[in-house]
């Protein structure tokens, strides 16, 4: 793995998103205070449509927030020249468009010459090919990316997104199409990711998996409402009852772990 | 399925053989059959229309492979955003309003044509040509494509109106012009011009475009300029094509499909494929060219003819070949 620059904090102050980032448009959240510091995984979770991509379409300062403001190490957001803000944080979108044959590896490379201009084409094929490696994409490296299936596609996004090298990683529904091995890889390489300093903001819709996955959690509600905190705080029965509107319940098996099921039965 | 490119030396070794060749034939060919002519006719014909043919290939083949990217449109060609209608009404109205025998008048027509369209392109789409880092609003690219298409279908309404009232005479001269010619091909130099001018503008960034054809909000992030790289890009696709349309008329095909030839032969980032895009639309053209200078000779086709009946077999082939 390459070394990560020195890690920022990312602060969040009072801020506000609607559908779009249109003033008119529905009410996603209000007075989001936090901050995401170095070492920590932040899971997202919230109904569907309640702003989660959006929230992290608006870190990546794609989007201007409604109200409050984004700030990277004390600076706003939209202060920071493009090209410096692709060397701190990495955007894995949930789609992509692949309107052209192209390989897996050459996929990856874009990432790594954005950030890394001063690499040579060698080096940059082996840097692309040995992040495939790590997320057992090896084999897939000289195939066209428009012939992979949904999770082969998706660990390919992944690499990309950690070979750009940049410290904060935001993943939109990386476990999407993932199996269940995959998804424990994920986890190792984004452990291994919060040893090295480095920092994940991660959409995700299964608890198991958000539990596993975090440190820390943001939960939206759906209705512009959030909480934020250490994800077993956050991560909790009522709560979490009451943003997906049906029953959840929580079991601690220790410290550690806690288990999450829907009761169904309880519905009626 | 597989993709590996091949060597760069292997495909430069190539380009440094096929364009020499594709040349010295245009240069043998002639209408009373092959051979070295003498020095007058190759001065002043031969050498101008080869080289007017390359040209006019690159342009439209440089032109189509940076519509495609930045549109991210496997079906971009050059002649979609309407610049190629635009310069047709210029052209034609050049030839049916100017007097008989009056030099460079379509030339100067269709360059008027061309530009008029072009600045109505931009004028219309240029918010779209920077649009779609939004997640929520609709593609950029698609309105740009689609302003496109509508000047080209007013600029068509006019070139059918045209046809209607010219006389037989004029007729022919307009019929020719419409299907691509390169006989009347006075000028060689302002498609090699606008060819470069349109790789200077684009290719020491040209990487770049390959980021932004995987979506701009994603390219955005990697810290490029997206709404000025693709203003560049079409800008830059809006000369070549202007001036090839100019020098030769509407050929068509050649701008769609080299890029897409020299993809299948593995040469996929921006940053080769559009100088060997440019290279292999102009051998093209040579050589299309050269077959609609003898085949009915001494009479002559218009080449976009032969590039369509020439192209489309051999585009089929490669596709079908690849995909099997």
């Amino acid at each position: 793995m390459m070394n990560l620059p020195t890690a920022l904090s990312l602060h969040l102050d009072k801020l506000a998103l609607r559908a779009g980032g249109r003033a008119d448009g529905r009410l996603l959240c209000r007075d989001l205070d936090l901050t995401v510091r170095a070492g920590e995984r932040w899971v997202v979770l919230g109904p569907n449509g309640a702003g989660k991509s959006t929230l992290l379409v608006a870190i990546a300062g794609l989007l201007e927030p409604n109200a409050g403001s984004i700030r990277l190490e004390n600076r706003p957001l939209h202060d920071w020249p493009a090209e410096t803000l692709a060397r701190q944080r990495a955007w894995c979108p949930q789609f992509w468009l692949d309107p052209f044959p192209v390989s897996a590896w050459e996929t990856v490379a874009c990432a790594l010459l954005a950030t890394h201009p001063e690499l040579d084409s060698d080096a940059v094929q082996g840097l692309a090919r040995s992040w495939l490696q790590r997320f057992d994409a090896a084999a897939l490296a000289d195939t066209d990316v428009r012939s992979l299936s949904g999770g082969e596609r998706q660990r390919v996004a992944l690499a990309t997104a950690f070979a750009q090298g940049a410290p904060l990683l935001l993943l939109d529904e990386p476990t999407a199409h993932l199996d269940w091995s995959h998804q424990a890889l994920l986890q190792e390489l984004l452990r291994e990711w919060s040893t090295q300093q480095g920092a994940a903001i991660i959409v995700v819709h299964d608890l198991n998996l958000a539990w596993s996955l975090s440190t820390h959690a943001l939960l939206l509600d759906g209705q512009g409402g959030a909480s934020w905190g250490r994800r077993e705080d956050i991560l909790q029965a009522e709560a979490l009852s009451t943003a997906f509107g049906i029953p959840v319940s929580a079991q601690n098996e220790d410290t550690e772990r806690r288990w999450f099921r829907v009761e169904l039965e309880k519905r009626k | 399925m597989t993709l590996r490119p091949p060597p760069l030396t292997l495909a430069l070794l190539l380009a440094a053989i096929g364009v020499p060749v594709a040349l010295l034939l245009g240069l043998l060919a002639g209408s009373s059959g092959w051979g070295w002519p003498q020095g007058e006719i190759l001065w002043l014909i031969r050498i101008p229309r080869v080289l007017a043919a390359f040209g006019t290939g690159s342009a439209l083949a440089l032109a189509g492979a940076l519509i495609q990217l930045v549109t991210r449109n496997p079906l971009g060609d050059p002649h979609i955003l309407g610049i190629t209608s635009g310069a047709s009404v210029g052209a034609l109205l050049a030839l049916l309003i100017a007097p008989v025998g009056s030099l460079f008048m379509p030339e100067l027509g269709a360059t008027l044509g061309a530009l008029g369209a072009m600045s109505l392109v931009f004028a219309l789409a240029w918010r779209s040509m920077g649009r779609g880092l939004a997640p929520s609003a609709q593609p950029g690219t698609v309105i740009v494509l689609l302003v496109g298409v509508m000047i080209g279908a007013a600029c068509g309404a006019a070139v059918s109106f045209m046809l209607a009232i010219a006389s037989d005479t004029q007729l022919h001269s307009l019929v020719f012009w419409l299907l691509g010619d390169l006989n009347g091909a006075s000028l060689w130099w302002p498609a090699w011009l606008a060819t470069t001018l349109a790789l200077l503008l684009t290719w020491p960034r040209a990487h770049e475009l390959d980021w932004l054809a995987r979506g701009d909000a994603w390219a955005w992030t990697l810290g490029v300029p997206v709404a000025h790289r693709r203003r560049l890009a079409i800008l830059a696709a809006c000369l070549a094509t202007g001036a090839a349309v100019a020098t030769a008329g509407s050929i068509g095909f050649v701008g769609l499909v080299a890029p897409h030839i020299v993809r299948l032969t593995g040469l996929r980032s921006a940053r080769v494929l559009l100088p060997f895009s440019a290279l292999f639309g102009g051998v093209f053209l040579v050589l299309a060219d050269t077959v609609a200078r003898t085949l009915v000779a001494p009479a002559q086709l218009p080449v976009g003819v032969v590039s369509a009946a020439v192209g489309v077999p051999l585009f089929l082939m490669l596709l079908l070949r690849r995909r099997a």
